[in-house]
């Protein structure tokens, strides 16, 4: 590979701590993906009476209502075979086991199977939120930069008055007056969180709008929205980017500080804020069920700012002093 | 300079305008009626239970009857007479709450800002001077680990293994006094307070400390760059002087409008941190306004609350235009 990302890919490499970054936000991306396969109380395969049954995939009528594991017959469970939602009442609050692998919560529910459908709430709300914020930002910003003027400072104003909200209060009014819901919180987190992009953008077409590229295409007779994203866009996109995913680690705090209050996702919902704020009150003994989300939530913030530090330091050498 | 104080004001009226009545607008324009609205976490007035009068009476007293423009102009009208209204809670005047809480979650950010400052711009300098030792790498890798560790799982580790007894009773369980404050003199009442006040801080501020000594250190490695410094050494000045009168004054200047920047992000964490701590400061009551739908408050509170972070920006410009004559003259003309 070469040119310009060729390039910033062949510095990235070299840093080793944002490579082990990168693979641990693949790691979890996989996680979230494979969550049903991972923990479930459906076998992957059930082997009875010489049929072959798929549960995970197919919904058979014959096992409608039909406790899975009390079948007999061949089974193979996934690693963990609790779903997220199930709850055993002889097993309330129990520490790590061969059993429970990461120990229950106070309804008995597994808790690394808990852990693991979180990891989908974490990473798709993060991913939801910054892709809505990163378009509204780039459009915003690239109107700003590329025409200047009036409409610079309308939009510039617009961008201060933002900047000074309360956005974790405001956001907190929004949920509780606009109902809870992992879509709410993604739309707010959207709608709050363009002003960096925007700030960013603006400033890469302020710089970019002059260079000659964009006036031999504006001599071609191109209009002005394919200038804009044909030309100058596709070379600020790099800062975005960079900002982008420090903007997921953030984004996935917000959300498990709101879980955390109880204004995030709904029960059943596993989310990582929410087991941690549940965990409050058997903080006495149940340390799994304190430090294994928070961890985890630790962990993931982590591994996206090394990647985005990487990145940084991947697309703009400058920064190296 | 009078000229870009009076501008800087000037710009501080629209951005609080436009602040507010976005908030306003949120709050107006939430599905449900009012009713529902209402209805709490007490469920004193679950839809049905609350005869139409005394609905009308409650929409009419908080301007709810009113079209969007109206409302909001007559909210706007009372609040710059610091008539924030009455709390649908207890029935008091909202101003009377937030005087209550105000210095306390003030105390707590001002505090919290200082601590900051201190300790990282000289970790920021030490890491400059040290730039690409072993040393310099030990403390980003560990400022950036603090970075990332969610404050609210902190607060719970902290009141885990340092407070109650289970492990350590070093610190308070939360609140803000104990019970036998009463009984303390002068002295022993604000070792008291600090007592209970240090888990908090703790909280608020360890995540600030990689950004600024981080920035530091690059405005710092950045001035040390420059022609002056390379003459001030030539003309055979200490190093000791060429650090901290020459480079340091310069680096300075970002970083106090960096000041005015942190206040919203203290704000909405003193939400978090206080309910986790019980400190009866302005984020326990932001929160608990916002469960009970009390509206007023939620006003009230948005915009104390973006009228600081306005005055810390206007504040932060001020200091800037002091420090830096160039910003001066380019107002001036």
């Amino acid at each position: 590979m070469t040119g310009y990302w060729g390039t910033a890919w062949k510095r990235f490499k070299h840093n080793k701590v944002a490579v082990a970054g990168l693979f641990i936000v693949l790691f979890l991306f996989l996680i979230a993906l494979c969550a049903p396969l991972i923990a479930n109380n459906k076998p992957y395969i059930i082997i009875k009476n010489k049929a072959l049954y798929f549960p995970i995939i197919i919904d058979y009528k014959q096992f409608e209502g039909v406790d899975l594991k009390k079948i007999d017959g061949y089974k193979l469970f996934p690693p963990i075979p609790y779903s997220y939602s199930e709850y055993d009442l002889n097993a309330i609050v129990v520490p790590p086991s061969s059993r429970h692998l990461l120990g229950t919560d106070e309804q008995g529910r597994d808790l690394a199977a808990r852990m693991i459908y979180g990891t989908r709430v974490s990473i798709f709300v993060g991913f939801v939120a910054v892709f809505i914020y990163v378009t509204i930002g780039i459009i915003i910003g690239a109107l700003a930069g590329f025409y200047g003027g009036w409409v610079d400072i309308i939009i510039s104003r617009i961008i201060e008055i933002v900047m000074c909200f309360p956005t974790f209060f405001l956001i907190l009014t929004i949920l509780a007056l606009w109902g809870q819901s992992l879509l709410n919180v993604m739309i707010v987190i959207g709608i709050t969180g363009w002003t960096g992009i925007a700030r960013i953008v603006r400033g890469e077409f302020f710089k970019l709008r002059e260079q000659d590229f964009v006036v031999a295409s504006r001599a071609l007779g191109s209009k002005d929205w394919w200038i804009i994203f044909k030309h100058i866009l596709p070379n600020a996109m790099a800062p975005v980017m960079v900002s982008a995913t420090f903007g997921i680690a953030s984004t996935i705090l917000i959300e498990s500080s709101l879980s955390f209050l109880g204004f995030g996702v709904q029960p059943p919902t596993p989310s990582w804020g929410d087991i941690l704020s549940q965990s409050r009150d058997f903080i006495d003994f149940a340390w799994w069920l304190t430090l294994i989300p928070g961890f985890a939530i630790f962990i993931t913030i982590t591994s996206y700012n090394v990647l985005g530090e990487g990145l940084q330091d991947a697309i703009d050498p400058k920064q190296y002093y | 300079m009078r000229y870009y104080i009076l501008k800087r004001i000037l710009i501080i009226i629209p951005t609080f305008i436009g602040i507010t009545f976005i908030t306003y607008l949120m709050i107006r324009l939430a599905p449900g009626d009012f009713t529902s609205l209402h209805a709490g976490i007490e469920g004193e007035l679950k839809a049905g239970s609350l005869s139409k009068e005394i609905f009308e009476q409650e929409k009419k007293l908080y301007g709810l009857d009113k079209p969007i423009i109206v409302g909001y102009s007559e909210w706007l009208y009372k609040t710059v007479k610091l008539d924030f209204g009455t709390s649908r809670k207890d029935g008091r005047t909202v101003a009377i709450h937030i005087i209550e809480v105000l210095p306390i979650t003030l105390s707590l950010n001002i505090l919290s800002i200082v601590i900051v400052y201190i300790i990282s711009i000289p970790l920021g300098i030490f890491s400059a001077i040290k730039k690409d030792t072993v040393i310099d790498r030990i403390v980003s890798i560990t400022l950036f680990l603090l970075y990332s560790l969610p404050s609210f799982w902190v607060a719970l580790l902290l009141l885990k293994y340092l407070s109650g007894g289970d492990y350590l009773n070093l610190f308070p369980l939360g609140g803000l006094y104990s019970d036998w404050f009463d009984q303390l003199n002068v002295l022993q009442k604000a070792m008291d307070v600090i007592w209970h006040l240090i888990l908090p801080v703790v909280t608020l501020t360890y995540g600030g400390f990689a950004f600024l000594s981080r920035y530091t250190r690059a405005t710092m490695l950045e001035v040390i760059n420059q022609q002056y410094i390379v003459t001030a050494r030539a003309k055979g000045l200490s190093e000791k002087k060429v650090l901290f009168v020459h480079a340091f004054r310069n680096s300075l200047i970002p970083l106090i409008t960096l000041m005015a920047t942190m206040l919203p992000g203290l704000l909405g964490g003193s939400v978090v941190v206080e309910s986790i701590f019980s400190v009866p400061g302005m984020g326990m009551l932001a929160f608990e306004s916002i469960l009970s739908r009390d509206i007023p408050v939620i006003m009230a509170i948005t915009s104390i609350s973006a009228f600081l972070t306005l005055i810390g920006i206007f504040l932060g410009d001020i200091m800037y235009a002091i420090v830096d004559p160039r910003i001066r003259l380019e107002a001036q003309q």
